[in-house]
């Protein structure tokens, strides 16, 4: 029989088991769930056992030997010298700054050109826009990805399939209690939520597309537009967003966003910084299209700050987005 | 000039009330033990309170676009406010194991009506 705890060698190894997440050897997902409905002290004794296997085991020899060879020593002061760093860094930085209200020439020459250029050289009335989406794009751009990134890693940890299946306890629970607090079984919620959602969906859309002429933009609609989607859920019930919002249409949408706004911006970045035109037409100052690129990128920025917030309520609520486990 | 007074009046009364209302929902919020009493209170600030201030407003800026623009916050506020009193006092009904203790009701309550015996 396969020790289950068998020791992998070396650093490879030991790497690799990091990533399987076995090295926390105390946790045993299958035992765990059975002691779901076990007294007590029968669940103390068997932790106890288990802990006394995992000593005993050739995993728990290795890692102590490891432990004695220095290795988490090693680890640890590598971690705080990597904090340390990182704070004189930062410390470093903070002290080689201007005064507050003190003049310094390199800001004041940056915000004359935002001030007094911005209209001109970005089409966008609202500078701030202007800003964000075209001076600072890659920062922007460098935001979407976070945001991205962040539902991916919320997906890892909280979605559910066979590998981390509840309990029948908690399968009982679920769908006998919690169906039972579904709100949108209460007439309430669905009268209100009639209400709500058609003016939450039009005002989203209209700080989307008036991003570039007053405040709102891309960050700012698409969490409205989230919004009205969390609450068209909670109104009419999850399965009729999940025949739009499936995980394939909400990681084909974010895909889509995040990559036109990559190769768009490229582009720009590239003609500009090699002196090219770039063909891109800034329109009249106020008019909806108008801004060059910054209306596109701003619709691409605010659908994945829409499906990041849908997606990160749906992993919460449930376990998964678009109802496919 | 006397309508001026008037107008002045009006909105330090409907300011001073508005004022008065969140002091007490405020108030109610941290002096009650039991979670519908307190919902009860901070209801007062988020109905009351709200309309009073925007009443206010109103008057103080005359009538123009922005009127509608404040009314239909009141409207959206008075939609939404109450709902999230009523889900948090579903969700404090259904989940207290001893509801009788503060809640007063008619008849007897059974697992169709969504109170599941939670000692199993």
């Amino acid at each position: 029989m396969k020790d289950e705890f068998a020791p992998r060698s070396g650093w490879t190894g030991r790497f690799l088991a990091w990533l399987d997440g076995d090295l926390d050897l105390l946790i045993d997902a299958a035992d765990a769930a059975e002691e779901y409905d076990a007294p007590r002290e029968e669940i103390k004794e068997k932790r106890r056992e288990r802990r006394q296997r995992i000593y005993e085991s050739e995993r728990g020899r290795a890692i102590r030997h490891a432990e004695r060879r220095g290795f988490y020593i090693g680890y640890t002061v590598i971690a705080v010298i990597c904090c340390v760093l990182l704070i004189g860094v930062l410390l470093y930085a903070i002290a080689n700054l201007p005064r507050y209200g003190q003049e310094n020439r390199e800001t004041v020459e940056v915000v004359e050109r935002y001030v007094e250029h911005g209209l001109q050289e970005t089409g966008a009335v609202n500078i701030v826009a202007g800003m964000i989406l075209d001076y600072r794009a890659f920062d922007t751009l460098g935001e979407s990805h976070v945001l991205f990134t962040a539902l991916v890693c919320v997906m890892i940890l909280l979605r559910l399939d066979s590998k981390n299946m509840r309990t029948d306890f908690e399968d009982y629970y679920t769908t006998r209690i919690d169906r039972f607090h579904e709100t949108y079984r209460d007439v309430i919620m669905q009268r209100v939520g009639m209400l709500l959602v058609p003016s939450i969906f039009i005002y989203g859309i209209y700080i989307l597309l008036n991003g570039q002429n007053s405040p709102g933009g891309g960050f700012s609609g698409g969490a409205v537009l989230g919004a009205g989607l969390i609450i068209a859920s909670a109104s009419f019930g999850m399965s009729g967003v999940d025949k739009v919002y499936t995980l394939r249409a909400s990681m084909i949408i974010t895909f889509v966003s995040l990559a036109f706004y990559s190769f768009a911006k490229g582009y720009v970045f590239f003609t500009g910084a090699n002196g090219i035109e770039n063909h891109i037409p800034k329109g009249t100052p106020g008019a909806i299209l108008s801004g060059g690129l910054i209306l596109p990128l701003d619709i691409a920025v605010g659908f994945v700050v829409a499906c990041t917030m849908f997606g990160f309520y749906s992993l919460f609520r449930r376990g998964s987005i678009g109802g496919e486990t | 000039m006397i309508l001026e007074w008037i107008r002045f009046v009006l909105i330090a009364v409907l300011l001073l009330g508005a004022l008065l209302s969140f002091a007490l929902a405020v108030f109610g919020v941290y002096k009650f033990g039991f979670v519908m009493n307190r919902i009860h209170s901070a209801g007062i600030g988020d109905t009351l309170g709200l309309f009073a201030v925007t009443a206010a407003l109103i008057l103080a800026t005359g009538f123009s676009f922005d009127t509608l623009k404040l009314a239909l916050l009141v409207l959206f506020l008075w939609f939404t406010a109450p709902v999230s009193s009523h889900f948090l006092g579903q969700v404090e009904f259904f989940t207290n194991p001893h509801p009788e203790d503060e809640l007063k009701w008619e008849g007897t309550l059974t697992e169709e009506d969504g109170r599941p015996d939670r000692k199993q």
